[in-house]
């Protein structure tokens, strides 16, 4: 069995026990990068020292040196998370020339653990979008069927896991921006509580709401990422001190007598058939594993993608004015200080990124505050005491994580509300801070994947990763791989 | 601004004046259809004016544990001008440099 067609946790212990190298192991993802990312445009930048990383742990491991729980295994990054000295451009073009000075908290983690940069991935401009079609970098193709996007806003991070250019991926959420991608492009992925990963070194979009989490295969590869990239730093404010889960011993545990709450409506309206009858077929496969099914409200969570769309452009709008060509690389040319701020942010940013930027801009102005930003946050309140009534009669909450499966390249672009609609399932767990985790189910008929999403109480990952661990162990839909060559139609 | 929020965007002075406030130039054309797309998301935005809000409904801004976070003020090392300054479009190697603050008239 080739290296890529392995799991993260067998690939570590295979380097472990010293039956692959280390240097092997990145070379073998470097080449299927370079043979495949013509196709998939999944890796915006191509880290150049990750060979030589991989032979010091090579020699590490060799001399008999301690390593971390990850050493030697290939990862990719989103490029919206600072990696010291390599390009990190969030998919502008107001950062192509950037490079950050520091790591982010979550890649010293990573790299301290022996874990491989290999490379930084494909994204939604400053992670604003769903289909990863907003990139200045060009669109990432779906694996599964390349005239397909692979959603977004980590779209790049989903496809290159989806097609094995490397065995995991790090990306992050906003509104979705984590699970949309892994449903559409079928591997599992998770969004975090807020607060229970770093945000230090995260290019910002909405603050109150990006969180930093990991994209892989299998839910247990998830729980090996999360033990090392969850925890405190007191270089961001918002972490949580809460005491870190030991995430893969909880996995093991049966199901019986978990309770899960679905919400009926979130299984009718707007929802696709085939999607409906997957999602159902699952809730059987809970039953089987002896968790009890009860039927919950959760009447604000209508009114999500609304009050997402002012949160999320007002908290922009403030974060993005540091990109006005002083300290960012890209500087547009003008006469004057006014015009320099002005040409270098009409000309630094993309269509979407403006737009949101304007959207934001008008709400936060004098005299609308209250009409959108004051209200959008009152309801965002409503939608998240929904969510505690909820938790206090379930464990988890079971739905779809997104209404259809993956749309085509160039579906929604020209309508950006239809691309919103994309986030329907998943915003409001942003908007409530807890986590929830999509996790691969039965694909469609014309063979695209679907995904399930479960959401969880504050800081409760484990209980999502145990119950998607155990979902994984009764099904196979997580073993599936796109056919090579890649399918260019669906 | 003067427009109550009933008001159609699309309306040209105040998509040039949100540009403004924002710093972001936009042609003509840009213009035009940033304010039919702003009009179009206002449009379903709006569906929050039927949410019924109770009085003691606070709002929510996000941060699940709302306390302060406070630290010793204590020195650490941090990034060195040099390397926060190679991000620079233009420096003198101290400072950042940028284009003069009040255009010359005289000529």
């Amino acid at each position: 069995m080739t290296l890529s067609a392995l799991n993260a946790d067998v690939i570590v212990d295979k380097l472990n026990t010293g039956e692959v190298t280390a240097t092997d192991c990145v070379q073998h993802f470097l080449d299927r990068i370079q043979s495949h990312n013509g196709d998939l445009n999944a890796f915006i930048s191509i880290s150049e020292s990750a060979v030589e990383q991989a032979e010091s742990i090579d020699q590490l491991r060799k001399a008999g040196k301690p390593l971390g729980c990850l050493a030697g295994l290939p990862i990719a990054i989103k490029d919206g998370i600072c990696v010291a000295g390599q390009p990190t451009t969030a998919g502008s073009k107001m950062l192509e020339k950037f490079s950050p000075p520091y790591d982010a908290t979550i890649v010293e983690k990573l790299k301290s653990a022996g874990a491989v940069i290999i490379g930084k991935t494909n994204m939604d401009e400053f992670a604003m979008g769903s289909s990863t079609e907003n990139s200045f970098f060009g669109p990432t193709a779906n694996p599964w069927a390349t005239n397909r996007v692979p959603g977004g806003s980590s779209g790049g991070s989903a496809a290159c896991v989806a097609g094995r250019l490397a065995p995991v991926a790090i990306g992050s959420d906003t509104g979705g921006s984590i699970r949309q991608p892994a449903s559409f492009c079928g591997i599992t992925g998770l969004k975090p509580t807020y607060g229970s990963v770093s945000r230090y070194g995260l290019i910002a979009f909405a603050s109150s709401l990006d969180q930093i989490g990991p994209m892989t295969r299998t839910a247990k590869e998830s729980a090996l990422l999360m033990s090392v990239i969850a925890g405190f730093d007191p270089r961001d404010s918002t972490s949580s001190k809460i005491q870190v889960a030991d995430f893969l011993k909880s996995l093991e545990s049966p199901l019986s007598g978990l309770r899960i709450g679905v919400v009926r409506e979130h299984l009718d309206e707007g929802l696709d058939s085939e999607v409906n009858t997957k999602i159902t077929d699952s809730i059987s496969v809970f039953k089987q594993l002896g968790a009890n099914i009860e039927e919950i409200e959760m009447p604000h969570t209508k009114s999500a993608i609304a009050a997402y769309y002012i949160i999320a452009p007002c908290e922009a709008s403030s974060n993005l004015a540091r990109y006005d060509g002083v300290r960012y690389t890209f500087r547009a040319q003008a006469d004057d200080l006014e015009e320099m701020y002005r040409n270098t942010r009409g000309q630094g940013f993309g269509d979407e990124v403006k737009q949101r930027i304007m959207l934001g801009t008008y709400a936060l102005s004098s005299g609308y505050y209250e009409a959108y930003y004051l209200k959008a946050s009152k309801v965002r309140r409503m939608i998240k005491q929904d969510y505690d009534e909820a938790f206090q009669k379930v464990d988890l909450i079971l739905g779809p994580t997104t209404p259809t499966t993956a749309f085509k390249l160039g579906q929604h672009t020209q309508d950006p509300l239809a691309m919103y609609l994309a986030d329907i399932y998943t915003v409001s767990a942003n908007l409530a801070g807890i986590p929830a985790i999509s996790v691969p189910v039965e694909p469609s008929s014309n063979g695209l994947p679907i995904g399930l999403q479960l959401q969880g109480r504050a800081y409760e990952e484990s209980s999502l990763l145990q119950a998607a661990h155990q979902f994984q162990i009764a099904t196979s839909w997580h073993t599936a791989n796109p056919s090579e060559p890649w399918r260019t139609q669906s | 601004m003067s427009n109550s929020p009933e008001q159609p965007i699309a309306e040209q002075p105040i998509v040039n004046r949100i540009a403004k406030l924002a710093r972001i130039h936009l042609d003509q054309q840009q213009l035009e259809s940033s304010g039919n797309k702003l009009e179009q998301i206002l449009d379903f935005v709006s569906q929050l004016e039927q949410v019924e809000i109770s009085e003691d409904v606070s709002p929510f801004f996000g941060a699940i544990e709302s306390v302060n976070a406070i630290r010793e003020d204590q020195l650490t090392p941090s990034v060195s001008r040099e390397k926060i300054l190679d991000n620079a479009p233009e420096s003198d190697g101290e400072f950042y440099l940028v284009p003069p603050v009040f255009r010359n008239t005289d000529s």
